[in-house]
């Protein structure tokens, strides 16, 4: 008997790094299953609306479109534009402060309009939407797919990316670039009050300093970045709530997977975008 | 080929496994024009996934599945969505698109795949609201519906394309028997009127006997017993004997005994 146990701990013991390694392989392997998925989802939507506008016909009504555009970005403008703000003051008082030991206290303005332009107005954004309109979009379609509508839409003969997917991803599309402007701007615009309240820079100095720092290709590089991301965003929570199973309890795992996994790659996409952008301009 | 021609529908030695369940098993099964069959079973015995494998929204693990001459599991997705269109579905729950109202959930179809002016579909949809007795409930949302008259606005928008076949998944569970008699009496008149083939799956054995012209009895993913109604109801197949009586002594339930003493 004591023989027997002996011998299972010294097999577990070696079955355990096996273990483990077959455990990170299917990690792995999952993980780059979706990651394939994810990609032939946008995909087969391209596809799917391409042979639609090929047939002559429109993928999707304006109307639709229009009603995602603004559920998704005009009722989103508080919520960034407020947020933006105060993460705006909060950049200029704490960088302010300490640039003031050194009598630099003029490089706020720029250090905090290239911060936002190229990277956080886009990041910030990204990260809200992602909360806010990804998750409405999940929720939406989760719903639809439990109760059998979206199957029903198939049965049909109408496609369901280019009919469900295909106006949402338009809309979080075109309007991620305008709410990560109002971003850029609302932050500047907290920075200007701190500036003149704080620091004493006068208005008009306080647009002279943002206009020598920024580079046009700060602004393209942001407004690139945020088209990335809205696609992105939108494709994330449109496949994850067409691939809800289990009823209502799958909606909110879903929900909370698709919020997630769109921040996860958000930021992870922002990172490796500046990689490649600073490799290409290092200046 | 030829041969498939003549059939509605045709499945062929199909195969259906759900990771390792063997939903469908080896089963053949033939619908000719213009006929009702009813295919009947325990719940979960698979006979939605026929309707399914029909529409081509599940893919067989083995077998062919034929809508006239079309090989519904060879075709590519567009073809499969000029197939679809000739055959309408009525689920189980209706499935209404929630956020339309009933006037736009029957349109649908017809906005969305056919050339029509906004005036043809309105005519079209009172037309078949109509025939459903739905006319007044245009503008109400299908949240403010009854399940039966979701059911038959879910019947109308199916009807709307004129399909060649319908399919039916439980067109009377869980409603009152006499909504039950509504339904299944607009199955027929419809199906009749318009010459239509209809696949209806169901385990009300009332509502079976009401509408179908011809019985089917799927088993432990096979078909067991296929006749008219007639010799249905005096099958000398145990399954189907207890089945029709509902008595808890027989095949049916020793089957799903041994199944939870396995697990």
């Amino acid at each position: 008997m004591a023989d027997q146990k002996k011998e299972t701990t010294e097999e577990g013991l070696i079955a355990a790094p096996v273990i483990a390694l077959q455990e990170i392989g299917s990690a792995g392997q999952n993980f780059l299953a979706e990651v394939g998925s994810m990609f032939w989802f946008i995909i087969n939507t391209f596809n799917e609306t391409l042979e639609r506008l090929r047939e002559g016909r429109v993928p999707f009504t304006a109307s639709s479109f229009f009603r995602y555009a603004e559920r998704a970005g005009v009722d989103s403008v508080p919520l960034v534009g407020l947020v933006s703000f105060f993460l705006g003051l909060t950049m200029a008082l704490l960088t302010g402060y300490q640039l003031q030991r050194f009598g630099t206290e003029r490089l706020v303005p720029g250090l905090v309009s290239i911060g936002f332009t190229r990277e956080l107005g886009p990041l910030i954004t990204g990260i809200m939407l992602a909360a806010r309109i990804g998750a409405a979009f999940t929720a939406e379609l989760g719903t639809m797919t439990v109760s059998e509508e979206v199957e029903a839409i198939e049965a049909m003969g109408i496609g369901p990316l280019r009919f469900l997917v295909a106006p949402r991803m338009l809309a979080l599309f075109f309007l991620m670039p305008c709410l990560s402007t109002i971003s850029n701007i609302s932050a500047i615009v907290a920075t200007s009050l701190i500036s003149k309240a704080y620091f004493g820079i006068a208005f008009p100095y306080f647009v002279d300093l943002v206009r020598d720092s920024l580079l046009i290709r700060d602004l393209i590089t942001g407004v690139l970045k945020s088209f990335l991301f809205g696609l992105l965003i939108a494709a994330i929570a449109c496949y994850r709530g067409l691939n809800v199973k289990g009823g209502a309890a799958g909606v909110g795992t879903a929900t909370t997977s698709s919020v997630v996994t769109a921040i996860t790659v958000v930021i992870g996409v922002d990172t490796l975008y500046n990689v490649v952008y600073t490799n290409f301009f290092p200046t | 080929m030829s041969s498939e021609n003549s059939h509605m529908v045709a499945l062929r030695d199909v195969v259906m496994e759900f990771e390792d369940k063997k939903v469908l098993d080896d089963l053949s099964l033939t619908v000719e024009p213009q006929e009702r069959l009813v295919v009947m079973g325990q719940s979960g015995s698979g006979k939605s996934t026929i309707l399914r494998l029909i529409l081509g929204i599940l893919h067989p693990s083995a077998g062919e599945v034929f809508f006239k001459q079309f090989e519904v599991t060879r075709l590519r997705r567009r073809k499969l969505q000029q197939v679809r269109r000739q055959i309408g579905m009525v689920y189980q729950y209706s499935a209404l698109l929630s956020s339309r109202n009933v006037r736009d959930n029957v349109a649908l179809p017809l906005e969305e795949l056919s050339e029509k002016s906004r005036k043809e579909i309105d005519t079209i949809v009172d037309e078949k609201l109509d025939l459903v007795g739905m006319k007044d409930a245009r503008d109400l949302m299908p949240s403010e519906l009854s399940g039966g008259m979701r059911k038959r606005v879910s019947l109308a928008r199916a009807l709307t394309m004129e399909p060649e076949l319908v399919l039916f998944d439980e067109p009377t569970a869980g409603l009152d028997p006499v909504i039950a008699s509504v339904i299944d009496e607009l199955i027929i008149s419809l199906t009749e009127n318009a010459k239509v083939t209809s696949i209806v799956v169901t385990h009300e054995m009332a509502s079976a006997f009401r509408v179908g012209t011809r019985m089917a009895m799927l088993y432990q993913g096979k078909i067991i017993e296929d006749a008219d109604p007639e010799t249905f109801k005096n099958s000398q197949n145990p399954v189907v004997a207890q089945f029709l009586s509902g008595s808890t002594e027989g095949p049916i339930l020793e089957g799903s005994q041994d199944a939870i003493e396995k697990k």
